[in-house]
């Protein structure tokens, strides 16, 4: 990507977020010098975390640097088709109505402290939570590489290629390993505020630019009645498809992020999370769809860009734009490293979440159960940066387009949904079903991936989605529950 | 005086509305490829779809603010201790 603002400028602000993050990191290590002796503090915060705080960090871990980089050339592919963007975001706070208010008291009531905490909990069960806690690391993994390669792409559009991809991941890498190693889930979530703020700036200063130097909606919505009519028209049968497929795999599947569930036992209050969930069901109006019609506007204003092409869409749009006004020359400057800024604060927290999952569900339960807390976290932490290092090296050979990724982690994430949201109803609810069920929907779904195999036109995690709950319900119904197990479980998600 | 606690997915009335609400936001419903008429230059069938999402969105706020009622009373009653 060459950003014609590219240079000294985007070096300048970059340096400068860097050394924000930082400040925070050490500002909030000063303020709860205990936060590494115990779990609740240094993964969830101890449980404190306020409205405007808690709604930010529920806001980085749904959007990140890849809606405003990677939603705009899709638009701009798709047409209105990519509308689906909107709904989808609103679709994921009507899926956490379904467990959340739950789950939060659950959280209170168990101390939990991650996701895979709460399946053990409720089905006590070696294989299931190990299983879980596979899957769970893989979808996390396989997110904190996207938002690696994403990093890298972006310094390097910033700074003109003066700062190289490589050089500008390890920057970045290393400033967010040293906050979050320091303040943890504190850090995270106020390094995610000042990220959705200068994000938002950014994003509304690229839609005014954007109207006013290329036309809104209008001239684009003329050109496309001249040249490519199907980006205006209701999608066809595979359109509409692929449309519900869209909104079942993300609302689920985004909803129950590991990290999107911690932030649920992070809430101060049950208030607190009503407020800042409110919030969000109204923010994808502000961010997808406000990325949603830059896409469209770019289709009038850079006709006939191939794929490859189209993925540099945003930066090609910013360039002209900064090129018009000294003040658009700014804001764009300010969005470019608001991007970088959002993409570290949505890695920040995968790799905290990541990190949970090590220190407590299997370092903390099965390996060394008698570690002391402070231990428990070290050993999170150094599996996190080894983790880290391993994808950093997988992030030097960077894939093709940055959306065939994002679909394949919700694949497999998804299949842990039914043991996390029909374990909070059900007390009859049968462990093995439940592990036969995430194994075999899991089995299916990457199959199904690599074979590309989408019966109907829906997508393969759906399927195995699908298969996975019909061996839940079905495999419980037949299997028996002894009445101590069952009177266990009623007793776990009872109220 | 104690509200009554309240759950939304005990409420089975109002996952009948996000059912309907869902429906409504898929393009099901449109004739195919169909774009006219443009109003500000969007299609007539995507500000249906934005409008069912906005009622989404308006219904979202709701259920959050008078269907869910779990803890906050005995939390405040704790504060104010």
């Amino acid at each position: 990507m060459e950003l014609a603002f590219a240079g000294w400028s985007g070096i300048l602000i970059l340096l400068m977020y860097g050394v924000i993050m930082l400040g925070v990191g050490i500002v909030t290590y000063w303020k709860n010098r205990n936060v590494h002796e115990s779990l609740d503090e240094y993964y969830l915060g101890g449980r404190g975390l306020g409205v405007m705080v808690l709604f930010f960090t529920f806001f980085a871990t749904q959007y990140s640097g890849n809606t405003v980089i990677g939603y705009p050339p899709t638009a701009y592919r798709m047409g209105y088709e990519y509308l689906v963007s909107v709904p989808y975001f609103i679709l994921i706070i009507m899926v956490y109505l379904m467990f959340a208010p739950r789950m939060y008291l659950m959280g209170k009531k168990y101390k939990l402290l991650t996701p895979v905490d709460w399946i053990e909990k409720r089905f006590k069960s070696k294989p299931v939570s190990i299983l879980a806690a596979i899957l769970m690391l893989y979808a996390l993994g396989n997110y904190l590489l996207e938002q690696f390669v994403a990093i890298g792409q972006g310094v390097a559009g910033l700074t003109g290629g003066t700062i190289p991809y490589q050089v500008g991941v390890v920057f970045f890498i290393v400033i967010m390993l040293i906050y979050g190693w320091l303040g943890g889930m504190r850090s995270v979530a106020y390094t995610d505020t000042m990220q959705g703020i200068a994000l938002l700036f950014g994003v509304f200063m690229l839609l005014i630019g954007s109207i006013i130097y290329f036309g809104g909606l209008p001239n684009a919505a003329d050109y496309m009645q001249a040249y490519s009519p199907e980006k205006l028209g209701v999608p066809d049968g595979p359109g509409a498809v692929n449309w519900f497929s869209l909104l079942v795999l993300v609302g689920i599947g985004a909803a129950v992020y590991p990290h999107a569930i911690q932030r649920i036992f992070s809430a101060k209050s049950e208030k607190t999370l009503k407020k800042s969930f409110t919030q969000m069901a109204w923010m994808p109006f502000l961010t997808a769809g406000v990325v949603f019609i830059v896409g469209i506007i770019g289709i009038a204003a850079f006709p006939d860009l191939s794929t490859a092409e189209s993925e540099k869409l945003v930066g090609m749009l910013a360039s002209a734009i900064a090129n018009q006004h000294v003040i658009f020359y700014w804001a764009m400057v300010l969005l470019f490293g608001g991007v970088i800024a959002a993409i570290v604060s949505t890695a920040d927290s995968v790799l905290l979440t990541f990190s949970s999952i090590v220190s407590n569900d299997l370092y903390g339960r099965y390996v060394n159960p008698k570690a002391s807390e402070n231990k428990k976290i070290l050993v999170g932490k150094l599996v996190g940066v080894a983790a880290v290092v391993l994808l950093v090296i997988i992030a030097w050979f960077p894939p093709a387009t940055l959306y065939q990724i994002f679909v394949l982690k919700f694949e497999l994430l998804i299949q842990v949904a039914p043991a996390i949201i029909l374990g909070l109803y059900w007390n009859r609810l049968h462990p093995k079903a439940v592990f036969t069920g995430m194994l075999v929907g899991t089995v299916l779904a990457s199959f199904m991936t690599f074979a590309n195999i989408t019966p109907l036109g829906i997508f393969s995690g759906l399927w195995g989605l699908l298969i996975n709950l019909l061996i839940c319900v079905i495999g419980s119904m037949f299997m028996s529950v002894s009445v101590a197990e069952k009177e266990e479980a009623d007793q776990v998600v009872g109220m | 005086m104690s509200k009554p606690k309240k759950e939304p997915i005990k409420n089975g009335k109002l996952w009948i509305i996000f059912g309907i609400l869902f429906v409504l936001i898929n393009p099901w419903y449109f004739p195919e490829g169909s774009y006219q008429p443009l109003v500000w230059g969007i299609p007539y069938w995507a500000l249906i779809i934005i409008g069912a999402s906005l009622l989404l969105s308006v219904f979202i706020s709701y259920v959050i603010k008078y269907q869910w009622q779990l803890e906050e009373e005995e939390e405040e009653k704790k504060e104010a201790k």
